[in-house]
């Protein structure tokens, strides 16, 4: 056994590897290199330039000064800067809404794609339908729930007074500590449709002939998910888990339009920070810092999701 | 025949009985599920709603102390005003369009090269490049827009639609490979094995038998490019401050005049940039579902 797989080993290098280079190196290399420039030139020089930003003092417009960690000092550390209170607040509010929007689109996803996957008349026409808000643009939906919250002419807060629920309209986006519920909301209902597609996918892969043993066996539908489909789906769950916390810790959208980060700061996830910090307040060396202190959170993310994804393909 | 017959009838209204119980066991789950979908669309359905509600209602009526769920008269005045010549939107409208197709021509093009060179071709490195395209595409943005801010403006690229379709390919093109080197794994490889033999070589093969079969792939990297690059709003508000070259999101985000609000301009201009990718949506939605569920998330 050993002897023939030695043989089968060195024939397989022998007839596929002619050069070091590989059997098909120079078409290889020719069709990857404008792929291989995006990436490197575009994702993985930047990412390496940011590093370099992070670690100057360097104003827009201007020359940068090298400082060592510096930066990376005042935001974690100096009780007496200005951005130190700006930084962990953002990381308090961007946990928070992380956190609300995974819950929420978890739910609402989890609820639309086991709807959508049960024996429903027009199946089609509802998944279409679910799913629209993906479609629209987030800037779009992001102004559209401003105008709905908004306390004087906003719909959500005349509906509530005709209805005689509230007597005075509620302040949405300028109350601390509704801001962030407000701008959840609006977020979830951009990202569900994609939590519903993820799901309903897993779901439809499940053989229905586990049901119908388990039905006949008596399980009740609550056991049935609790049994079946949640283990099964636990893959899925979390593939979309992660890939969810890396999208919506980094949209920037909703709290930009909806909000700008206020009140008092109740919305400023870092995203917004290092907006604000390096676009209106011209300091890229700190602008460059925020979000490379999130770094080694995605890096642990992206490791684990590419791992799934490769071997996925096999 | 007789004796075989009996108990065979015999078992049959039991069995019916048996599907009936399958069938109707369930039903007050279906009710509990049937007005957990009216709720969903109710607020699926209903910021669509109120935007074009909005889009078509006057002034006087937006503003009025009682807003009514039905415009009380439709005007299109909003839309005539936004597309008007005092208004950019329509430049806007345009520099969207172009931002938005270059991408999807550009990366679909790259992504097929990449992706079958990565799935058919042997040469050193192949895996490692496999690899830094899944970190490319899920690399965050918010990490990238100040060194590629930096990047464009020594470059001269900013303000300039070209800077910003550069921008977009950071994650249209390792999408759109990754994908379709999904789809090319699926494809016999006998096809090749046979052109090859005929004498075609590597280059013809991918343009001749790999891109033509693979039109609903294709379909998809593409649908995911021009929907991803229409509504991308960060790489666009940074490298894009002057009103003519904005896309149309940065742009619908500048109408904001102090703190004087057009709503009804506003969700004209809103509902009008919805249009392109709902329709390519509402007639792709074949192809975006399975590129859901096969080119971003495997499972």
């Amino acid at each position: 056994m050993a002897l023939l797989r030695t043989v089968e080993r060195t024939s397989a290098r022998a007839g596929a590897r002619p050069t070091r280079l590989g059997r098909d190196f120079w078409l290889g290399y020719a069709l990857t290199l404008p792929a291989c420039l995006v990436v490197f030139g575009l994702v993985a020089y930047p990412l390496g330039y940011a590093f370099w930003l992070s670690l100057q003092d360097i104003k827009v417009g201007g020359q940068g000064q090298f400082v060592g960690l510096a930066n990376y000092a005042r935001l974690l550390f100096d009780r007496d800067s200005r951005i130190y209170g700006l930084f962990w607040n953002s990381v308090k509010v961007t946990v928070l809404y992380t956190g609300g929007a995974l819950a929420g689109k978890f739910v609402i996803g989890m609820v639309s794609a086991l709807i959508l996957n049960a024996q429903i008349r027009a199946r089609h026409f509802w998944r279409t339908l679910l799913f629209v808000p993906w479609a629209i643009p987030a800037v779009v939906s992001a102004f559209t729930w401003r105008w709905m919250y908004n306390d004087v002419n906003g719909v959500i807060n005349t509906l509530l007074t005709n209805l005689g629920l509230v007597d005075r309209p509620i302040l949405f986006l300028a109350d601390p500590k509704l801001a962030l519920w407000s701008v959840l909301i609006a977020a979830i209902w951009q990202g569900a449709p994609f939590w519903t597609m993820t799901f309903l996918a897993g779901l439809q892969a499940i053989p229905r002939e586990l049901y119908e043993a388990a039905a006949i066996d008596g399980a009740t539908p609550l056991q049935q998910y609790v049994r079946i489909t949640l283990p099964l789906l636990t893959p899925v769950i979390t593939v979309t888990v992660m890939l969810s916390a890396i999208w919506t810790s980094n949209a920037i959208q909703y709290v930009y339009v909806i909000t700008n980060g206020g009140p008092a700061n109740a919305t400023q996830t870092f995203p917004l920070l290092a907006y604000q910090e390096g676009m209106q307040a011209y300091d890229l060396g700190i602008a460059a810092t925020i979000p490379l202190v999130f770094f080694p959170v995605f890096a642990v993310l992206i490791y684990f999701l590419t791992r799934r994804m490769l071997r996925q393909e096999g | 025949m007789a004796e075989v017959a009996g108990p065979i009838e015999r078992i049959r209204p039991a069995e019916r009985n048996l599907r009936w119980w399958l069938v109707h066991r369930n039903r007050g789950y279906y009710a509990l599920g049937y007005a957990a979908l009216l709720i969903l669309s109710v607020w699926t359905l209903f910021p669509v709603y109120w935007q074009l509600a909005t889009s078509v209602r006057s002034d006087v009526d937006l503003f009025s102390s009682t807003v009514t769920l039905i415009p009380r008269i439709l005007t299109f005045e909003h839309y005539e005003k936004i597309l008007g010549p005092s208004y950019p939107f329509l430049q806007q409208f345009r520099n969207s369009a172009v931002v938005a197709l270059a991408t999807t021509v550009i990366s679909t093009l790259l992504g097929a090269m990449a992706g079958y060179a990565l799935t058919r071709l042997r040469f050193a490195g192949r895996t490692v490049l496999a690899r830094l395209l899944i970190y490319a595409y899920l690399a965050p943005g918010t990490i990238l827009f100040i060194p590629i801010f930096v990047m464009m403006s020594r470059l001269g690229l900013r303000d300039n639609l070209i800077g910003l379709t550069l921008a977009y390919l950071t994650f249209t093109v390792p999408f759109a490979t990754w994908m379709l080197m999904g789809y090319f794994r699926t494809l016999p490889i006998e096809l090749e094995e046979a052109a090859l033999i005929d004498g075609a070589n590597r280059w013809q093969i991918l343009w001749q038998i790999m891109v033509p079969l693979s039109g609903p792939a294709l379909v998809v990297a593409a649908v995911f490019a021009f929907t991803l690059s229409w509504n991308e709003f960060l790489y666009a508000l940074v490298l894009l401050q002057k009103q003519p070259v904005m896309t149309a999101p940065v742009g619908l985000a500048a109408y904001v005049v102090g703190d004087q609000y057009y709503w009804g301009q506003m969700m004209a201009a809103a509902t009008i940039m919805s249009l392109p990718p709902l329709v390519v949506y509402l007639f792709g939605q074949r192809w975006v579902i399975a590129g859901w569920t096969s080119g971003a998330v495997k499972d």
